[in-house]
């Protein structure tokens, strides 16, 4: 099993969703966080004060998948997401040893 | 029945047998009550059996020691997954010690028949004082019941030690009480109106229920010294309706522990369903079938029940002295100087003087307003002279401004939201504003949402008045916002309404409540220019909470959302709306995440509205600030269109649609007298509007006349049009209160305006009188003055802004410089906040923008001028 954790732009998000429901994707935590990599921030003089916003408003998504579905999810995410310029994202991928659903105490793939 | 080992198992049938009796007769009834005394009956037989067969079973032996039952075992209120409350009470220490392994035994055996036992040890002199760690247990005593063993030392704890420790320690007991009851109602944000309630600890629960049966008890018995021969007397008036309530709080409590098989007071969704469905609290199922009932209705009747339950609690707490903390008590005589020759206050609470018949509508809306502005509550003498009003009111419901100007006042007042759930309790909000009554208690399945729509709707409205008294950096620059508004009642009108539309069925609640607040707004008698304000606030209130989910850092998103929200006044009165909405959906909704992404929207949009200021309006244009005009003022014609062709689109976002018709009539006057001035008080300062052709130094000139009348400019805005009109209006403060005391100075005023533009009176005489009768005050506040130039912003125009300290004849200053330097004013957009002037101009010099060294040479004009 595999974690997907995608950083993508706010605006991005239901495009992200709606491709990700299309190849049968429908479990996701989305977090609202802030961050920047290359992309600088955005400076606002409003009433002669400065308002810097160094860290941009960014959604992140964490999926735990099948190993099957990863690539499938990672172009699906990609696809929505870009827009060819800075500031797009980033994905990042990591083994899962295990998932368990408190429910009725599931493991493994089945309990995704 | 057997004795020895088997003993255990038979009671375990016993109790299973029982207890799935107890059961099913509820299911079957509903009757909370009767399940409540049989499982009490059922626990005791219990705890009688295993008495006998553990301690003794001769009745005489041992002496000194009984088993009483305590909280809710004592009230014979045992729901049915409820602890077993018990004490074990020894006359001294010495039969304490001696029966230590069988009182084991016995609460082992109660503990294996899988009932929660929750035992006390005490003799007699330790149930005679308060034990601070451990109040709850003094509590408990007021519940106790005997069960078995020795009477005469129950009979001596029961009649003598509780009495007697109630007349003693009453204050600590009632304060302790209370205390307890205002943290645990602290903790559901003090409101009963959640969508997912707890029917034993929230506000209006079984909990507030003992809570107010308590408080009555201990008044009483701190008085007689002794039981009250009738129980907990509670205020006559509201007994029916309190039993009613406990009625059906007894039975969803029953439902929810059958149904969850365990102690789980939580009415979720799905509870809710079931609930109404199986007509919980609502009659006997034996009786005829009723219409099937939906989870909102069935919620709708818990509400109407908890709310109840919950204001007597409150009441009684707010009327029994002791109750309240400490501090309140200091301030009781400064409240008490809040009365007045209509209301009396005692403590926190508000009287009606006149008690010779119920008072009228004016003197209703009078009291909820005095209620609003300080922060009092009703007595309960208070509500049922409102409630002995209603029938009347109901008759003859005000309207127009009769309503509208005392609403005002409660909508701005900073407890408004205390103010509006109190009228709404008594009937009278719905009373008044009939559609209020679809959002009643009304739950709306949406897991993100805390409350039901009405309540949500007071928390929103609070949200904004506690802007004020925060010290959070984010709320401080919403407080300031809403601090420049002219008409803030408009934006608390619209909150208000806003949800209104959800009572309605209807797929789109926005659409639903704009549709219902024009029913409103008309029967309140608004003016048109009002009305357009709150209905676009109410059908634009989700439009910033849409454009936070695209780029706010993208122009184009930027761009329209300015398009949509037409002017900078409707700018903030939405983004203070966003922020009051979202806060209110549920205390952590609001993340500073949040907070921030909406404060950057507004200041990107308030930006580009003043720098996309040099688009022009093409008066054949179709879109909708255009249309809406024609529609306005169809006779208008062609007048309109030589009006408006050329303005900037700026003057169509900063005034109002009635204001600019009343400008083209203003310029359609110029043949008669070529300067037209009107003149008018706002909230916060006064506005001068003036249309005239336009001519060198025009600018400069009215603000020097407004210097020279001592009038402190704090906003300005001037457009032309392609004819050469010009429109320019100022907003000021009348420093010296000239306008304000003296009406006939109004028209002299104007006068001199007028003829200083026509050339008839000397500005320059004018403004030397001014500086020679006032005197120079240093500033608090040291500003540096910066002049910035942008060449980007405008195809035609260059922008400067000049950040100054603002002091008398700034503007005039600044202008005249312009002029000096051969500089044409376009468009100025000035603006103040605190010592620190903030104008922003679009100049050309010659027809063009201003060159690299024309900019320079300007730059030290202006900082010559004002000083760096």
């Amino acid at each position: 099993m595999t974690k997907v954790e995608a950083i993508i732009q706010t605006s991005k998000l239901e495009a992200v969703k709606e491709a990700l429901h299309e190849i049968g994707v429908e479990g996701m935590t989305v977090l609202e966080v802030r961050g920047h990599g290359r992309q600088k921030g955005h400076t606002e003089v409003y009433r002669g004060r400065e308002y810097t916003v160094d860290l941009i408003p960014k959604i992140k998504l964490e999926i735990v998948l099948a190993d099957d579905l990863v690539e499938k999810s990672v172009a699906a995410i990609v696809n929505a997401a870009r827009t060819g310029k800075i500031g797009d994202g980033k994905i990042f991928l990591t083994r899962v040893d295990d998932a368990i659903r408190i429910r009725n105490d599931e493991r493994g793939e089945s309990a995704l | 029945m057997a004795t020895g080992p088997t003993l255990a198992s038979e009671l375990r049938d016993f109790y299973s047998r029982e207890f799935a009796l107890v059961r099913e007769h509820f299911l079957r009834t509903g009757d909370g009550r009767a399940a409540l005394a049989a499982r009490t009956a059922l626990v005791e037989t219990i705890a009688r059996r295993l008495w006998e067969r553990h301690i003794s079973p001769d009745p005489q032996v041992p002496e000194d020691v009984a088993l009483a039952a305590l909280g809710g075992f004592g009230r014979a209120w045992l729901f049915p997954y409820s602890d077993v409350d018990v004490l074990f009470l020894h006359a001294g220490n010495a039969t304490e010690e001696k029966l230590k392994n069988q009182i084991r035994s016995f609460s082992q055996e109660i503990w294996d028949l899988r009932l929660k036992l929750s035992p006390a040890t005490r003799t007699l002199a330790e149930c005679d004082r308060v034990d601070p760690e451990n109040f709850e247990f003094a509590m408990s005593l007021l519940d106790a019941r005997y069960l078995a063993g020795d009477r005469r030392v129950f009979t001596r704890l029961h009649d003598q030690v509780i009495p007697k420790l109630v007349a003693r320690e009453a204050d600590q007991f009632i304060k302790r009480l209370a205390d307890l009851t205002r943290s645990r109602h602290a903790k559901f944000g003090d409101t009963v109106f959640h969508l997912e309630p707890n029917v034993k600890d929230g506000p209006g629960g079984m909990r507030d229920y003992n809570v107010a049966s308590w408080l009555a008890l201990l008044s009483a018995m701190e008085q007689l010294r002794a039981w009250p021969t009738e129980g907990a007397p509670l205020p006559a008036s509201a007994r029916p309706s309190l039993e009613r309530a406990l009625e059906f709080l007894m039975a969803a409590r029953c439902f929810l522990h059958f149904r969850h098989a365990r102690d789980d007071n939580s009415l979720a969704w799905d509870a809710q369903e079931e609930a109404a469905a199986q007509r919980i609290g609502l009659g006997t199922q034996a009786e005829e079938p009723h219409a099937p009932l939906g989870p909102s209705d069935w919620m709708r009747i818990y509400f109407s029940h908890a709310r109840r339950v919950h204001r007597i609690c409150l009441q009684l707490l707010e009327e029994l002295p002791t109750t309240r903390p400490s501090l309140y008590r200091q301030f009781q005589s400064l409240r008490s100087r809040l009365s007045n020759p209509e209301f009396s206050v005692v403590g926190n609470l508000v009287f009606f003087r006149q008690t010779d018949s119920p008072p009228d509508a004016a003197a209703v809306l009078r009291c909820f307003r005095f209620l609003a502005r300080h922060g009092l509550h009703l007595s309960s003498a208070a509500e049922l002279r409102i409630e002995q009003s209603l029938p009347a009111l109901a008759k003859e419901i005000p309207s127009g401004a009769e309503l509208w100007h005392p609403l005002q006042d409660i909508l701005t007042a900073p407890h408004a939201a205390d103010a509006l759930r109190a009228m709404h309790s008594l009937h009278l909000l719905t009373l008044l504003i009939p559609e209020f009554a679809g959002v009643d208690s009304l739950v709306i399945r949406d897991y993100s949402h805390r409350f039901t729509v009405d309540e949500h709707t007071f928390v929103a409205i609070d949200n904004l008045h506690q802007l004020f008294q925060s010290q959070s950096k984010w709320d401080q620059r919403y407080a300031e916002l809403l601090d420049e508004l002219e008409q803030p009642d408009l934006l608390y009108l619209a909150l208000l309404l806003h949800d209104i539309g959800k009572g309605a069925k209807s797929e789109n609640h926005v659409s639903a409540s704009v549709l219902i607040a024009e029913g409103c707004l008309e029967r309140l008698d608004l003016d048109e220019l009002d009305r357009e304000t709150v209905l676009f606030l109410v059908g634009r209130h989700l439009e910033m909470s849409a454009a936070l989910r695209r780029d706010i850092f993208d122009p184009e998103t930027i761009h329209a959302f300015a398009e949509k929200v037409e002017t900078p006044e409707r700018l903030k009165m939405l983004c203070l709306l966003t922020f009051a909405d979202i806060k209110a959906v549920n205390p952590e909704a609001l993340t500073p995440w949040k907070a921030e992404n909406i404060w950057q929207l507004y200041i990107a949009t308030a930006n580009h509205m003043n720098r996309s200021l040099d688009e022009r309006v093409h008066a054949d244009a179709h879109d909708e600030v255009m249309t809406h005009l024609r529609t306005l003022a169809p006779a208008a014609g062609k007048r309109l269109e030589n009006f408006l062709e050329g303005l900037p689109r700026r003057y169509l976002l900063t005034h109002a649609a009635g204001e600019v018709l009343s400008h083209m009539e203003m310029a359609a006057r110029l043949s008669e007298d070529s300067v037209q001035l009107n003149l008018h008080r706002g909230r916060h300062w006064y506005e001068l509007t003036v249309v005239t052709p336009d001519r060198p130094l025009l600018f400069a000139t009215m603000a020097g006349v407004l210097a020279g009348w001592g009038m402190n400019i704090v906003k300005a805005a001037a457009f032309s049009n392609s004819a050469g009109t010009v429109v320019d209006t100022f907003y000021f403060t009348d420093r010296f209160r000239t306008l304000e005391l003296n009406i006939p100075e109004w028209e002299r005023f104007k006068t001199s305006v007028h003829d200083v533009l026509v050339g008839k009176a000397d500005l320059d005489r004018l403004l030397r009188a001014r500086q020679r009768s006032e005197k120079k005050h240093p500033p608090k506040v040291k500003v540096n003055t910066k002049v910035d130039f942008d060449d980007a912003c405008s195809a035609h125009s260059t922008l400067v802004e000049v950040i100054a300290q603002d002091q008398p004849g700034l503007l005039h200053r600044i202008s005249s410089v312009f002029a000096r330097e051969k500089c044409n004013i376009e468009i100025a957009l000035i603006e103040t906040e605190g010592q620190t002037a903030l104008d922003v101009f679009y100049l050309t010099s010659a027809g063009a923008k201003l060159s690299p060294e024309h900019q320079s040479h300007l730059t030290s004009a202006l900082l010559a001028e004002l000083g760096n």
